[in-house]
């Protein structure tokens, strides 16, 4: 059954249009790939699903909800999270911190009981900390858990970003390039980690991505966008071999 | 170097970390708690005015070092503290109701301020909130029948019952007291959702939304859990001056408190101290240095603050960090010692963000 709906979905820019009528759904336990050459408004339908843009015609729902409207910091709370393609961390703090503020739309306390931090303030934190130790052992972040995240090489950044998300237990990851900027071997440890996510957690994913070896060896479906247009809609195998797909990244 | 061993996430939550540091600030307690046998009634005031300063410094760092929202108008929240108070003392209200609602109710204006301040961060948010300032001092001077207008107002003796705090010993004691809390509950907010909630904003916008943070909602908070603690600071500063005119509350003061956290070092607490340390005492010590100077040079007009804003460029230019930031480099130094290397805190330009989403 289908997790997230988009129907006929536009988004415009003055007389660009970024994404034009783009309609798809995602299934439940799916790891579901958008790919396409650059500018083909793969980045601008996740923020539209996470709601940063208010699409210009068309509508998402997301479990059987209409998101079109809901404000974005209620887009956390709903159950999806993502990450951005350059890495928008916090960059002054420490990666622990960073993680605890994924858990935010878990809080259960009020201003008057953090200030006073009374007991179940301390309990709630103690909960935060097991739950972000968990992410932590799940991406094996551990040597990095009290650096800055300033000081820290590109590669762990990315990591730090996906496990940022998942401190929010999202029912839907949106990640944007998750490989970008890594090495083979990361990429391949990346890999790995997607499957986990997908199978131990039971996350649903949609990846935004580039590298198709990376796609084909993750993802259950792949769709494939050009010029803001949905071209195809498939299998890994099937897409790659599209006619339409090929003629977007090759020309004619 | 010190190692910890850590056996309980407790260790990472509790506001001392260690022995050493429960030790330290135990003796700095047991120094404050005794330094009245030793100084003088003119140290003790200008300590209390030290602490009163660092009251206030405690809510701007909330607003500029934690929640990156820079304000050039604290001042007029001091003034709203101050002015309400000694109002409310007037009409005869005891003096802890009254000091509760001169926090309450600069907490209240600067949550409105806040409002119309959320479309703007930067340098259009500081000249927003001078604009602010601005209009408060006018306010000041010409609401007469509250404030009194130029003539100013005289400020009662603070007493709790027939209980008198005026004299120097007691009010430095509820000065020491009073910013103790405050140091207690800053920490506390630091430590959970919320404050890490405003320190998300700081860094990230989009990522603090995409986070389930409510921005207007935080930025709002952030500006009233600020201004109630520089209102807070204004009703005690009201009895250290006495009397209250609109020219205690000027431009000057805003810059004052903006240099006092950045001087200090920004996005730490220890920084508002080592700050107000500095706002506090460096005027004394330039009446100090006065004395020694040729008089063509002592008697040049404005020379105090000519010497605070070379300071603020000098520490813009060579400490962003500020106080706090020289003094961790200068602990670590001394931590790793014969292995220390130059260019541990060098700084380094990254330039991997996302382009801003307006």
């Amino acid at each position: 059954m289908s997790l997230l709906a988009a129907n006929n979905l536009s988004l415009s820019f003055g007389g660009v249009h970024a994404v034009e009528d783009v309609s798809f759904s995602v299934n439940k336990g799916e790891v579901f790939s958008i790919i396409g050459p650059n500018g083909a408004g793969k980045t601008t339908l996740f923020n539209l699903i996470s709601r940063i843009y208010d699409a210009s015609t068309g509508s998402i729902r997301f479990n059987e909800q209409d998101i079109s409207q809901v404000p974005t910091h209620r887009i956390a709370e709903l159950g999806i999270a993502r990450t951005f393609q350059n890495t928008e961390l916090f960059e002054q703090e420490t990666v622990l911190r960073n993680l605890l503020i994924g858990q935010h739309v878990h809080r259960r306390t009020n201003l008057l009981q953090e200030f006073l931090f009374l007991p179940s303030v301390r309990q709630q934190e103690l909960r935060f900390r097991k739950d972000v130790e968990d992410v932590i052992d799940l991406l094996d972040l551990q040597h990095y858990r009290h650096q800055v995240i300033a000081n820290l090489p590109y590669g762990v950044r990315k990591m730090v970003e996906v496990a940022r998300a998942l401190c929010l237990k999202p029912r839907l990851l949106l990640l944007d390039e998750p490989s970008s900027g890594l090495n083979p071997e990361e990429t391949e440890d990346l890999s790995f980690q997607i499957e986990d996510i997908n199978e131990e957690l039971g996350t649903t994913i949609i990846m935004v991505e580039h590298d198709m070896n990376l796609v084909s060896r993750t993802s259950t479906r792949v769709m494939a966008l050009a010029d803001g247009k949905l071209i195809a809609v498939g299998s890994p195998v099937e897409i790659q071999q599209h006619p339409e797909v090929l003629k977007a990244y090759l020309g004619e | 170097m010190r190692f910890i061993k850590k056996t309980h996430y407790n260790q990472d939550i509790q506001l001392f970390k260690h022995q050493g540091q429960l030790f330290w600030y135990g003796a700095l307690g047991v120094a404050l708690l005794l330094s009245p046998l030793v100084l003088s009634d003119f140290y003790l005031g200008e300590l209390s005015l030290v602490f009163i300063y660092a009251i206030a410094g405690i809510g701007l760092m909330l607003l500029t070092g934690y929640t990156g929202l820079v304000s050039l108008g604290h001042a007029a929240f001091l003034a709203i503290g101050a002015y309400t108070h000694a109002y409310l003392l007037a009409q005869g209200w005891p003096f802890p109701v009254s000091i509760l609602c001169a926090t309450l109710l600069s907490s209240l204006v600067g949550a409105i301020i806040g409002i119309p301040a959320l479309r703007m961060t930067g340098i259009y948010l500081a000249v927003a909130t001078l604009a602010f300032a601005i209009i408060v001092e006018q306010v000041l001077s010409h609401w007469v029948s509250v404030t009194g207008g130029f003539r100013g107002m005289a400020v009662e003796l603070p007493s709790i019952g027939s209980f008198s705090l005026d004299d120097s010993v007691t009010f430095y004691f509820l000065c020491l007291f009073i910013l103790t809390g405050c140091l207690f509950l800053a920490l506390n907010l630091l430590r959970t959702s919320t404050g890490r909630a405003m320190t998300a904003i700081r860094d990230s916008e989009i990522s603090a939304q995409s986070m389930g943070i409510h921005l207007a909602y935080t930025k709002t908070l952030a500006f009233g859990i600020s201004a109630g603690f520089t209102g807070l600071a204004g009703s005690l500063l009201a009895h250290k001056i006495g009397y209250l005119a609109p020219d205690s509350f000027t431009l000057l003061i805003s810059i004052q408190l903006l240099l006092m956290v950045v001087v200090g070092g920004l996005g730490s607490l220890h920084g508002v101290i080592y700050g107000a340390l500095f706002i506090g005492l460096l005027p004394q010590g330039l009446a100090l240095l006065r004395d020694t100077l040729p008089p063509a040079l002592a008697q040049i007009p404005g020379l105090e603050p000519g010497i605070f804003g070379l300071i603020l460029v000098l520490v813009l230019i060579y400490e962003p960090q500020g106080i706090y930031g020289r003094w961790l480099k200068i602990r670590s130094y001394f931590e790793e010692f014969p292995l220390y290397r130059k260019a541990t805190h060098k700084r380094q330009r990254s330039y991997l963000r996302t382009e801003r989403l307006k």
